[in-house]
Formats: structure tokens, sequence, C-alpha cells
């Protein structure tokens, strides 16, 4: 992740397979969500907010040649790992709230049933589930690519797209 | 990770197979254009970390047009034929005379066949060169930010590695005002196939 100052806002930039928590205020985005998915935590009390971009599903099917496990590339294992940071920030599991983007598919292989986008976006439904923190708010699917934007003081998340705009979700 | 390293020699030799492959791809790209000359840089071959593969393209917020294709068979990678807006356009009006450039079913379907041409070329060269049998996947093409783009190209290819080997060329053509990159992403596996046939072990 890349963090700057900017007019007194603490912007960090999530790259892919990486992940970010801040406190208060400050913006946390990650640009160019093609079949990755965006998973936005965020607890309005203690106002800890936390943003990872996922790349793959699941990590059992893809361990690297040394064993090694990259936790922010998948969706099962990204999305644990950012609680944890969370807990460290003050953030509490049972208030947590989640907000999900991406998953499109922006090549029509034919080749596949289900694409990595619907992959993604189901394992990480699985794995929210799994921990119970509802999914309050998303834009997942369609064949366009995104940029998410998780405002830390207000938890609002926003989604721009090429030539549609910006909405919030 | 040790045994990931690549050192400079076999980036080198990652740039000769680039540099003869891309070579054909834009001789190609020039029979295409009425023999109108193509400018290619020197291929660049790039170590990165995954994460830092979407920023190798400038400006991953801001749309542009991805061909996509797999080159399949004895190794197998990623080639992603990387065209602004304006270029795409201007490619698509070169080979389509009395059209506007515009990304509909006629376009895409211009923009599907350059990319058949360009990957052939340049797996042709490949192939000739390793002795390794290639086949491209039929071109997929997408119009959207430059980021998305890639980051999905590397999930299609189920990247196992943190590190990845990236080769990049651009090109440019004057009198018809394009201006591209080629990007190519060979898998782990290919790589070590590659250097071991090229008795570089």
């Amino acid at each position: 992740m890349i963090s700057m100052i900017v007019d007194n806002t603490e912007i960090v930039k999530v790259k892919i397979a990486d992940m970010a928590v801040l406190k208060d205020n400050g913006l946390i985005i990650t640009v160019g969500l093609g079949s990755c998915v965006g998973i936005c935590l965020y607890d309005e009390i203690s106002r800890v907010g936390g943003l990872a971009h996922i790349l793959l599903a699941e990590s059992q099917q893809f361990k690297s040649r040394d064993g090694a496990v990259n936790k922010a590339k998948f969706a099962d294992t990204a999305i644990p790992l950012l609680l944890e940071k969370m807990e460290k920030f003050g953030g509490k599991r049972s208030r947590l709230r989640s907000k999900i983007a991406g998953g499109s598919q922006l090549f029509v292989f034919k080749k596949t049933n289900i694409s990595v986008g619907e992959k993604n976006v189901e394992t990480v439904r699985r794995t929210l589930k799994k921990l119970n923190i509802p999914v309050v708010g998303e834009d997942v699917g369609g064949s366009h690519g995104r940029t998410m934007r998780l405002y830390i003081d207000s938890g609002r998340v926003t989604i721009s797209t090429v030539g549609k705009g910006e909405i919030e979700i | 990770m040790e045994e990931r390293k690549i050192d400079s020699n076999r980036l080198d030799v990652l740039k000769e197979l680039a540099n003869i492959g891309v070579g054909n791809a834009i001789t190609s790209l020039s029979q295409l254009l009425s023999g109108e000359k193509v400018d290619m840089d020197v291929p660049a071959a790039f170590l990165l970390p995954l994460q830092d593969v979407p920023a190798s393209l400038e400006g991953e917020e801001t749309a542009v047009v991805g061909v996509y294709i797999e080159g399949k068979g004895d190794v197998n990678l990623t080639i992603l034929f990387v065209l602004s807006l304006e270029s795409a356009a201007n490619l698509i009006s070169a080979l389509l005379p009395g059209s506007a450039g515009d990304f509909d079913e006629m376009g895409i379907s211009v923009l599907t066949e350059v990319g058949n041409i360009l990957t052939a070329s340049y797996l042709n060269a490949i192939s000739i060169m390793t002795n390794l049998q290639l086949l491209p996947t039929p071109p997929e093409v997408a119009v959207d930010m430059a980021g998305a783009i890639i980051s999905t190209v590397l999930a299609e290819a189920r990247v196992i590695d943190d590190e990845i080997v990236l080769l990049k060329t651009s090109l440019n053509t004057r009198q018809t005002r394009i201006e591209g990159s080629i990007l190519i992403l060979p898998d782990a596996g290919a790589l070590e196939k590659i250097f071991r046939i090229l008795g570089l072990t």
C-alpha cells in the first residue's frame, strides 16, 4: 500500500493482494477492480475501517512452490486477516459491517461455467458469513472495472466506473 | 524463494526472445497497415512483485483497450496488447476504410483479428527458437480501466507466484497514430522450460 497526506487527510492506496486499516479519518482507495473483489469492513462506533483487494478465491488451490501463502491475495485468508488487523485498531467484530465491489467479467471467456469474478464474489460472501459480518452494500458482477473508496470518518463507500461516474453503496 | 530469483543474464535472454517475437509481430502489423513503418522500443524485462504489475501500465484508472490472448501448449504464457482508446479507434479506421473507429461489433472484431495476427507471429517466433509448440487461444477484447484489465489478466492466469516476470514492448506508428504496448507474462513453469532448452539452468 502507498500512503500520502493530501489537504491534511491521509489517503492510503491499496494495491492488488493488499489491505489497509485506518481509524477516525482518512480515505482508503483501491483502483481497478476487475475480477478482483474489494472488501470494506467498518465499525461505526470505533470508526475503524479497512479495505482488502483480493485477486483469487481460495488459498488452498494456489500455494506457491515454497508453500507460503500470501494471505492478502485470497478471499478466504484475506478477510480473517483484515478482521484481525481491525481488532488491533479497536474494531469489534460484532459491530462490523461490510461492503463489497468487483467480481466482474471483463473478458467474455466461453470456456468456463463460472468466471473468476463470480467465484471470488461467492467466496467473499461465504467467508463473511462464516465470520458473521453482514454485507450491507454491494456493487458486484457485470463486465466493467471499478474503483472503490472508503471514507473512514463516515464509513461511506463509493464506486466509480469508466464513463458511468460515481455511486455510493 | 531462492530458486525464483532471476539473474540479469536470464532477463537478457527473455528480452531477446521478446525482441525477436515482438519484432515478428510488428512486421505483421506493418503488413496489415499496407507497409507503414511501425517503430518499437527495445523490450524491457522486469521481475516485479505481483502488487506492482498494474502500475506497469501508466494510468491505472485510464480507460484503455486490452486484447487478451493465452499461448498454450508445451508452455503457457499470457499476452496482452494494450492500446489507448484513440489508438484503438485509429487502428480500426485504418483497417476498416470508412469506419469512424467505433468499438462496435465490427470494430471489436478488427481488434480481435489484429490480436490474432500479432500473437500468431509472436508465438511462431518463440516456437522456432525454442522448438516448443504454442498455440494461441481466441483473443478477448475489453475496454476498461487499465488496472482492472491487468489485474483480471493476472487472476485469469491464476498466478501462484508473488513475483512476476513481465516483458513489455511499446510500439507506435506515425501516419495512423497508433501507440500501444505488448505485455507478455510467462508462467513460472514456462520460464524454467525455456531456460532449460536454451541451456541456462
